[in-house]
């Protein structure tokens, strides 16, 4: 071991054998990191868990075709003449077909609709996605946990694992949707993806239930391969009655994600680096206090003939030690205060979407290395102070 | 030592002030010191006579403003302060007034502070620390921690670190300053012991009288020079 390592190995040893001294100021240091790393960290599991859940929604292998000239489903309009084209086309338009030869494809309408929560009464605005009976098969990851998808036109609705959990909806439960009620013929689970806060009807029944005649927002197709989304994209353009446009389901829920991820990151990053900077100011004021209360210790090993160099790294590896146990506590408590833990927000279709907090190792990585930067930066100056301290002090104090 | 040969330490035309709040306060304006190789020299003094600030410039802490500073072969004056560092850690021991030891190492720990500064194996360092606290007479009180032993055993620690590197100068600040009469009067002894059997050359600065008399030599310093103290022979 070289004897700069072996400097710094008791200068550390004499710094954290003394913090017993300065147990008060040396915890809050380490409480203040942890506080800014449990911050950033909740909002970055925040942000993980929206994306998860709402690009887990999103295949490659699923297309949507929306109209009117927007990229989003809620104002989306396909007028039935141009389906009625879609459906006409023969040969490899890129989209699957069933054995008679018809396309995979599944009309689709989503209705806000105001359901009351069976635990305290309240109301939230749930969507009801109506869409063709081949609409579940299209997706790719959807499966019946429970009771059997509804039938063509009735008034039956499937309902997302995580919705019927939380409205305490069970098969067989009768519950109103808008004007009319509506029977549970099933639960359906999504792999926690954002489907699971959805209500599935029949698109007949729906737009029935809803004035909503005609109406189809968006078209879901069956890929035969993720590459043959241009090839639809080319056929699309052809249909001259309506501007239509092609987006993967992948790219669709992606796209959503982004925005509101973006902007929870955007509050959460700013709040997390002003905490930060008074963090670091704290974290600076422990370490000058540190090398305050061991001025004769530092002073007596750098008479002896310990390097200026010993006296900085051991100053300030005592800082990212203490950082260190601040992310420590800090990712712990994020841990156990924020994964898992259930959200919601509004989603793209002005209805209620769940979703589940999720603290994964780009999170505490991301959060963890802001914690430790304060003890880098805030342990700097201390440092570069111990190695000032005049020796003298040394040769006429009591230790 | 003969008037040929070369002191140990050797200071010519010193020249040290401080300035304080902007007025400029001297200290030494021409100081002249020789003192050969295993000497062993009490300084005494007023306070603010200059005695720590002399102990300062010969352990290399602080330099003065002008003049030579030559220990052995070294011109301390000349040194930067890395170098004065690295100076330190192989030329010379330090034993304070108040031990400074570290409260949280052991008496053996304590006393391997200056080998973890050579290229040394961990059973060579062992072996010279246990070979020193045997000296100073605390052999089995290696792993003791400073609070659990007495001040004059304290010192003697402190001694021990200041020898275990074998330096050729010790440099000992007022070393029976913080210890009753027996305490101060055995530490003396050890001094005294290491500067006639294994001759080092110690300069000791006190306040003490009967500290002065186990050196071989006192010198006063006042008004910034020397006055050496005639002894009865």
């Amino acid at each position: 071991m070289s004897t700069l390592m072996k400097q710094t190995r008791v200068m550390i040893r004499a710094n954290l054998s003394s913090l017993p001294r300065r147990l008060a100021i040396s915890l809050s240091m380490a409480l203040s990191v942890a506080l800014v790393v449990c911050v950033l960290a909740g909002f970055l599991a925040m942000a993980k868990g929206f994306e998860t859940v709402l690009t887990g929604a999103g295949s490659p292998r699923v297309a949507v075709v929306l109209g009117g000239g927007t990229h989003q489903e809620a104002g989306s309009d396909i007028p039935a003449s141009a389906i009625r084209t879609l459906d006409a086309m023969t040969g490899d338009i890129g989209v699957s077909r069933d054995t008679a030869g018809n396309l995979l494809s599944s009309r689709e309408l989503v209705v806000p609709v105001d359901v009351k929560q069976a635990e305290d009464g309240t109301t939230r605005t749930l969507a009801l996605r109506g869409m063709d009976a081949v609409g579940p098969m299209i997706r790719d990851g959807i499966t019946l946990s429970q009771g059997r998808f509804f039938a063509p036109g009735a008034r039956e609705i499937v309902v997302g694992d995580h919705l019927a959990a939380e409205f305490g909806l069970h098969v067989g439960d009768t519950v109103r949707l808008g004007a009319v009620d509506w029977t549970v013929a099933g639960h359906f689970s999504a792999n926690g993806s954002a489907f699971e806060s959805e209500v599935w009807g029949h698109l007949d029944a729906v737009r029935a239930a809803f004035d909503r005649q005609g109406q189809v927002q968006s078209l879901c197709l069956r890929l035969t391969s993720p590459a043959s989304l241009g090839s639809l994209q080319a056929k699309l353009s052809t249909i001259t009655s309506t501007p239509l446009v092609a987006v993967s389901e992948a790219d669709l829920y992606a796209a959503q994600s982004g925005r509101t991820a973006s902007l929870i990151r955007l509050f959460g990053w700013p709040l997390a680096l002003l905490m930060a900077v008074g963090a670091t100011a704290g974290a600076l004021n422990t370490m000058m206090s540190s090398v305050s209360d061991r001025t004769v210790e530092i002073a007596t090993i750098r008479a002896l003939g310990f390097s200026r160099l010993s006296a900085f790294l051991g100053t300030w590896v005592e800082a990212i030690i203490l950082a260190s146990a601040g992310v420590a506590l800090g990712l712990a408590t994020a841990w156990l205060a924020f994964n898992g833990w259930q959200a919601s927000t509004i989603g793209a279709n002005s209805a209620r979407m769940a979703f589940q907090l999720t603290v994964t190792p780009d999170v505490m990585l991301t959060a963890g290395l802001l914690g430790l930067a304060i003890g880098i930066l805030g342990g700097a100056l201390p440092a570069i102070a111990a190695t000032r301290l005049p020796l003298t002090a040394a040769l006429r104090t009591r230790g | 030592m003969t008037d040929t040969q070369e002191p140990y330490i050797a200071l010519s035309g010193i020249r040290k002030g401080y300035r304080i709040g902007g007025e400029a306060i001297p200290i030494f304006s021409n100081l002249d010191l020789a003192i050969p190789r295993g000497d062993f020299v009490a300084i005494m003094g007023p306070s603010g006579s200059g005695k720590s600030t002399l102990l300062n410039m010969l352990a290399g802490i602080d330099r003065p403003d002008a003049g030579t500073l030559r220990i052995g072969s070294s011109r301390l004056d000349q040194m930067g302060e890395a170098a004065r560092s690295s100076w330190r850690a192989h030329h010379m021991g330090i034993v304070f007034q108040f031990y400074n030891l570290l409260p949280m190492l052991t008496a053996a720990e304590n006393v391997e502070l200056p080998l973890l500064l050579k290229p040394l194996s961990a059973r060579e360092r062992r072996t010279r620390v246990d070979k020193v606290l045997d000296l100073v007479g605390l052999a089995g009180r290696e792993k003791q921690y400073p609070a659990m032993m007495s001040g004059g055993q304290q010192q003697r620690v402190g001694i021990a670190r200041a020898i275990v590197s074998d330096p050729g100068l010790l440099l000992c600040d007022e070393p029976t300053g913080d210890l009753d009469r027996k305490s101060a009067d055995e530490v003396l002894e050890m001094l005294r012991f290491l500067n006639r059997e294994l001759g080092k050359t110690i300069v000791m600065v006190t306040h003490d009288p009967q500290a002065a008399l186990y050196a071989k030599r006192t010198l006063h310093l006042d008004k910034g020079d020397f006055i050496e103290e005639k002894r009865a022979a």
